[in-house]
């Protein structure tokens, strides 16, 4: 294994392979903060050129986190597949580079030897990947899923409608939520974050949004993102729940600090397959985003885009309906401008395609933050044309409840029209039928809240 | 200071209405809502009706008197019924409706259930409050807030027919007309006249029929009058120009109608014939209970339809009035207030209202307003307590807040010496620390109340109960309510 | 001069005109004609003297073209603070929303980056010092630096501030200046009054410049006080950049967890007003004092 490279006439030398993969990293604040990014540009470029002449066989004898002291590098290892891991562990990194970018390689072939790889692979590879290369790379990718609909068909772009308010009123979701609809937003799943994190709150939000789900005909699924254990409790006490939500980061530590183990999502996704009120097979919705282990300080010195990986690792495990990516929400510390949230997005959408995970993306941005709307608006573009599965639709973009901006309903609607993609089929029958929708395009009814008021 | 988050009320609504007397007993929870590191915000959050009584025939001594010991006798039986004993009762309402709301009978009943209707129970009347009652015990309230549609809910019992309009949940007109199914009376049964009320008699003179007590009639001779006390009835919501009939009927001035009526919801004891499916054919239909009611709801269906009213169902029909009354009637004060536990419950406290529109800046000018209120005022209710009513300081600033205090404390000296205590009630929410600034502006040791995020303008007297969630909020009992004063 | 010269013009046509309409040569119509086509050729120019402006229309004003029921939608823009009813321009927002959302977000960066003015620290006649953080741009990227004083901040604190009282009062930026300039101004003497006739005695309230919530602890630590209040700005929203909280605890140490602060947040005019909000914190820092706990340990003695 050489850790060793020279870029014109200046040498670099690394100590081990999380070096050199936290070093390969573009520039991110997160990976300062934690003082492990590359110090000169030319030290990165380095870090590149090492990584790029490493076998998939080196980085699979290197975890950055030990097997034996971190359940989510158990969950990698074990989930792996050997046979086609032997196949590929002689590739560098490199070749694994061209290899997904070359014409002859299909989405299926990526997906087949998806399998193989680490979560580590994945990063290394997208770390010397540019921006164009990530957007190649991840449109190749199509997973699709099942819940009540089906997420992912090619064509299709989908959006969870986001209706939350402020202290948990039921009227004031519901007002929001109608608009939604009416832009045609609330394809992928109804989801509220609620305020209060119990079961009261939750069950009285699931009641209300299955019930309108059911009095309007509206083929999607619903989900609260409270606490995973509150959402069982609630399932417990008979609320019905399409998809259990759960926020889920690449290390033990800062899964503990979620108050989450594999143990418990076991325990939820069995719960869901007995008690759920979903179709499925597909009934988890996960949440992720670089940085979360930082801002819980439990990073143990692995970079930002590495533990994300990792998280996806963890999360392929339970084939879920929807995982979604929240690298702006996370804060300054560890992505401080629109720049790097950009970035941070294509990345966390091509390493969890390459996962083999249904992926979505909140290309969002938090006021303390230096990104704007124009940030914003070129992210959600980027991975649109990259393929994200789907992304939020919140009213007017701006979300009241977790003061953060994310894409509108204005920005869902238009994000389909310029790329001319659909709404998920049962959801565009639906919105014709309520004459939201004529022939893909909105119709003069559409952003009216109040058709559902007659 | 024990704190927990919710608490349970028992409250009574009773209505003493022309015709019949009814009592419901509910619960309210009453609950704080503001999540962690919010300031606390108690609302009520449910309410569930836990005892109906039966319907009464109103007991009378004679035709205008009500029979107040009698009125207790019923309470009293039913308290046995539903399993409760007076003390158990917190709070809640005696309304006083239609023709028996007549001063004397008001304090007969007061007098005869003193002991009986609990520790918080008031009189209220007027025909605006029971209006709105009636119209949120029917369920008009909340359609109007649920489908976002105007919806006018008229309450017609025995002797008036009681409008109120609902936009967004929220009262915003109400009339009263003196239509009933009650103002003649029959021979059950049968079809001689055995009373003719004043309001019948003016409707038999305009429409020029001749009937007489002691008469029999036949449907095609009632019919016409009837026919009119309904059209009557339909007209208030058309147009604000009425028939000679219309204007004499009229016992409030007439509706606004400011707002563009969706749908009407019919409550009361008539209510029941206007959604009826057949009309009645013979006299012995019409005066099954002894008046004319049956044939007034068929006749106000069909005056309603013709005039192009959507008719919706309301929740509860004969009992809308007395279920509004026990469940809508206590209002909650906002949750940071300034109080004296020992001072409440108070009763009867007159509602002072001094400033007309913007309060001024100087505490000199503020006292000069209230000082003037107060002589104008007090020559006539020397000896009870008074709130005064504001909507809010000029501004939300400390300093403006506290010329305000020193402005309230100059202007009700006279006042303070005959050691009453000072009662603020504020709209703003601005109660604690208005009350704070009272105290650190007042030289000697003060009995203060100030509370806030309630409106009082509209009322005349209020009652405030003990406090309750720790001392956190009051209820407050608004008592007679007008919009177009 | 143009307009002058313009002026001038204005009036030798006008009384060619009139000259030639007297003798019959033009009718009143052609008169008028002439004159409104002279008058195009006048220059508009700006008059900066006037008090008209461009301003946003009322937040609450429904802006959907012919809506199925235009009552229902204004009533569910009053359920919510969120932007809804707003309309569009085919999938885009109309223009005022844009701008609207542009300016909202404009006012919340402006209340994180821009610093509390010096003339607003002057008026409230405060002590100003700061956190280790040397900028914003640290202050965002760097926590732990916003979480103590920095060496010249303790030591005038040490050197100036009273010890041993029962309340300090801290003014902490945070994430927001403008929280502290909309709100310190009603809410500290609110607060001053109701602790002080309350006979509690308490050091002079000061500002700390790129602060966060534990730099409290910091401040105790040198004072030895028994209650330290922090008025901090909030992260502002696009709804409000002016939301301040208040963290309270009772003697920090070395093992104090988060749990042990007492909060209150949402101070602002929209949420519980400033003054209110200082004669509510006057009860909550009573409560502390008398149970000698704060936070959850405070709630555990209720």
């Amino acid at each position: 294994m050489i850790l060793k490279a020279k870029v014109y006439n200046k040498i670099f030398a690394f100590q081990s392979l999380k070096e050199v993969m936290s070093k390969a990293n573009e520039e991110k604040s997160g990976d300062e903060l934690v003082g492990i990014a590359a110090k000169s540009a030319s030290e990165r470029v380095a870090a590149k050129l090492v990584l790029s002449n490493l076998t998939l066989e080196d980085i699979y004898n290197n975890p950055v986190i030990p097997y034996e002291e971190d359940e989510v590098t158990r969950a990698i290892y074990d989930g792996l597949n050997l046979r086609i891991y032997q196949e590929i562990k002689s590739w560098t990194v490199g070749y694994l580079r061209e290899y997904i970018l070359d014409h002859k390689t299909t989405g299926e072939n990526l997906l087949h030897i998806s399998r193989g790889l680490t979560s580590e692979m994945i990063a290394a590879v997208a770390k010397l990947m540019s921006t164009m290369d990530l957007v190649c790379g991840s449109k190749k990718l199509r997973v699709q899923s099942h819940c009540n609909t089906t997420l992912g068909i090619p064509g299709t772009l989908a959006f969870r409608c986001q209706p939350n308010h402020p202290t948990d009123s039921v009227e004031g979701m519901l007002a929001s939520l109608k608009e939604g609809l009416a832009y045609g937003s609330g394809d992928a799943v109804i989801g509220i974050n609620p305020v209060e994190d119990n079961v009261e709150t939750v069950s009285r939000l699931l009641d209300t949004v299955k019930n309108f789900m059911i009095k309007w005909e509206i083929p999607t699924q619903n989900c609260v993102l409270a606490h995973v254990t509150t959402q069982m409790k609630a399932i417990e006490k008979g609320a019905p729940v399409d998809l259990v939500f759960q926020s889920i980061a690449g290390t033990h530590k800062a899964n503990d600090a979620f108050g989450v183990s594999a143990a418990i999502l076991d325990e939820a996704f069995a719960l869901a397959q007995r008690k759920g009120s979903a179709t499925g097979p597909n009934l988890m919705y996960f949440e992720t985003g670089q940085g979360s282990e930082v801002s819980l300080d439990a990073h143990l010195g692995v970079d930002m885009m590495t533990l994300e990986a990792r998280t996806y690792g963890f999360a392929r495990g339970y084939r879920p309906f929807m995982t979604n990516n929240v690298s702006g929400f996370i804060g300054p510390e560890t992505i401080y401008s629109g720049r790097e949230v950009i970035r941070a997005d294509l990345e966390d959408l091509f390493m969890g395609k390459l996962h083999g995970l249904p992926m979505g993306i909140a290309p969002c941005y938090t006021n303390h933050m230096k990104a704007d709307q124009n940030d914003q608006e070129m992210g959600t573009l980027l991975c649109a044309m990259a393929g994200s599965n789907f992304f939020m639709g919140v009213p007017g973009g701006d979300d009241v409840m977790l003061s953060y901006q994310d894409t509108s309903y204005h920005d869902d609607a238009s994000t389909r029209e310029i790329l001319g993609l659909r709404p998920l089929p049962e959801f565009e029958q639906w919105l014709e039928k309520m004459g939201i929708l004529e022939n893909g395009k909105l119709t003069e009814r559409a952003g009216d809240p109040s058709i559902f008021d007659k | 200071m024990p704190e927990s988050n919710n608490q349970r009320i028992t409250s009574v609504g009773i209505d003493i209405g022309t015709t019949t007397t009814q009592l419901v007993i509910s619960q309210l929870t009453i609950e704080n809502t503001a999540s962690g590191s919010l300031v606390p915000h108690v609302e009520i959050t449910d309410k569930e009706v836990i005892h109906r009584s039966q319907i009464y025939f109103t007991p009378l001594i004679d035709r205008d008197l009500v029979n107040a010991v009698a009125i207790s006798k019923i309470l009293e039986s039913e308290y046995k019924a539903a399993g409760l004993s007076p003390e158990m009762i917190d709070t809640g309402a005696v309304i006083i409706t239609g023709e028996t709301a007549k001063k004397e009978n008001a304090k007969a009943i007061i007098d005869a259930l003193a002991g009986f209707a609990g520790d918080f129970v008031v009189a209220t009347a007027g025909a605006n409050l029971e209006a709105i009652f009636a119209g949120k015990g029917s369920g008009a309230a909340l359609y109007s807030s649920e489908r976002h549609q105007v919806v006018v809910n008229i309450d017609v019992g025995g002797g008036t027919s009681n409008y109120a309009t609902f936009f967004e949940g929220k009262a915003v007109d109400s009339s009263c007309i003196n239509v009933g199914g009650h103002l003649i009376e029959f021979e059950r049964h049968g079809d001689r006249i055995t009373y003719i009320s004043e309001p019948a008699k003016i409707a038999l003179q305009i429409t020029g029929q001749r009937l007489q007590v002691g008469e029999r009639v036949t449907l095609p001779q009632l019919r016409p009058v009837v026919q009119a006390m309904a059209a009557s009835v339909v007209e208030v919501l058309k147009t604000p120009l009425h028939s000679d009939l219309t204007q004499k009927l009229l016992m409030t001035p007439p509706l606004q109608l400011g707002h563009q009526i969706r749908k009407v919801m019919i409550s009361g004891g008539v209510a029941d014939y206007v959604y009826a499916e057949n009309q009645p054919t013979t006299m012995t239909e019409v005066t099954a209970f002894g008046d004319f009611g049956p044939l007034l709801g068929w006749e106000l269906k069909a005056s309603l339809k013709s005039a192009g009213f959507v008719l919706e169902k309301p929740n509860e029909t004969v009992r809308a009035t007395v279920i509004g009354t026990g469940t809508q009637s206590v209002n909650l004060s906002g949750s940071t207030i300034h109080l004296q536990e020992t001072t409440l419950p108070l009763r009867n406290v007159m509602v002072v209202s001094p400033f007309s529109a913007i309060i001024p800046e100087t505490p000199l000018k503020i006292a000069e307003i209230i000082r003037n209120e107060i002589i104008r005022l007090q020559m006539d209710h020397s000896e009870g307590v008074v709130a005064i009513a504001m909507k809010g300081p000029r501004t939300m600033s400390f300093s403006d807040i506290n010329s305000l205090a020193q402005g309230l404390l100059l202007g009700l000296q006279d006042y303070i010496v005959k050691d009453k205590p000072l009662i603020l009630v504020i709209e703003a929410d601005c109660g604690k620390v208005l009350g704070q600034c009272v105290h650190a502006s007042a030289n000697r040791l003060l009995e203060v109340i100030c509370i806030d995020q309630i409106e009082v303008d509209n009322c005349d007297y209020i009652d405030i109960g003990k406090p309750l969630m720790g001392g956190r909020v009051v209820p407050v009992v608004l008592k007679t309510l007008v919009f177009n004063r | 001069m143009g307009v002058e010269n313009n002026e001038l013009e204005k009036v030798i046509i006008q009384s060619v005109m009139e000259e030639l309409a007297r003798k019959g040569l033009l009718s009143q119509k052609g008169k008028d004609h002439m004159m409104s086509a002279a008058m195009m050729d006048t220059p508009i120019v700006p008059n900066l003297q006037s008090e008209e402006m461009v301003t946003f229309p009322p937040q609450e004003e429904m802006q959907i073209a012919n809506p199925f029921n235009a009552d229902a939608v204004r009533a569910m823009k009053k359920l919510t603070p969120a932007r809804i009813g707003i309309g569009r321009a085919g999938t885009r927002p109309k223009t005022m929303s844009l701008l609207r959302f542009l300016a909202d977000h404009a006012v919340a960066q402006d209340a994180v980056f821009l610093d509390v003015s010096e003339e607003f620290l002057q008026r409230m006649n405060m002590m100003s010092v700061q956190s280790a953080a040397a900028s914003k741009d640290e202050f965002l990227q760097r926590p732990e630096l916003g979480r103590r004083l920095s060496e010249e901040a303790a030591k005038s604190i040490a050197e100036k501030c009273e010890k041993n009282v029962q309340v300090q009062i801290l003014i902490v930026d945070g994430l927001s200046s403008s929280a502290i300039e909309a709100n310190i101004p009603d809410l500290l003497p609110a607060l001053m009054q109701g602790l002080k006739s309350s006979g509690i005695k308490v050091g002079a309230p000061f500002f700390i410049k790129n602060g966060r919530v534990w730099v409290q602890d910091h401040v105790a630590s040198i004072v030895n006080c028994d209650v330290v209040i922090s008025l901090i700005g909030e992260r502002p929203g696009l709804g409000t950049a002016e939301s301040l909280s208040a963290y309270m605890i009772y003697r920090p140490d070395e093992n104090t967890v988060e749990a042990d602060r007492t909060v209150i947040s949402n101070i602002h005019k929209g949420g519980i007003p400033p003054a209110e909000a200082g004669a509510h914190l006057t009860d909550v820092i009573k409560q502390i004092l008398s149970a000698k706990a704060s936070g959850v340990k405070l709630n555990q003695q209720k």
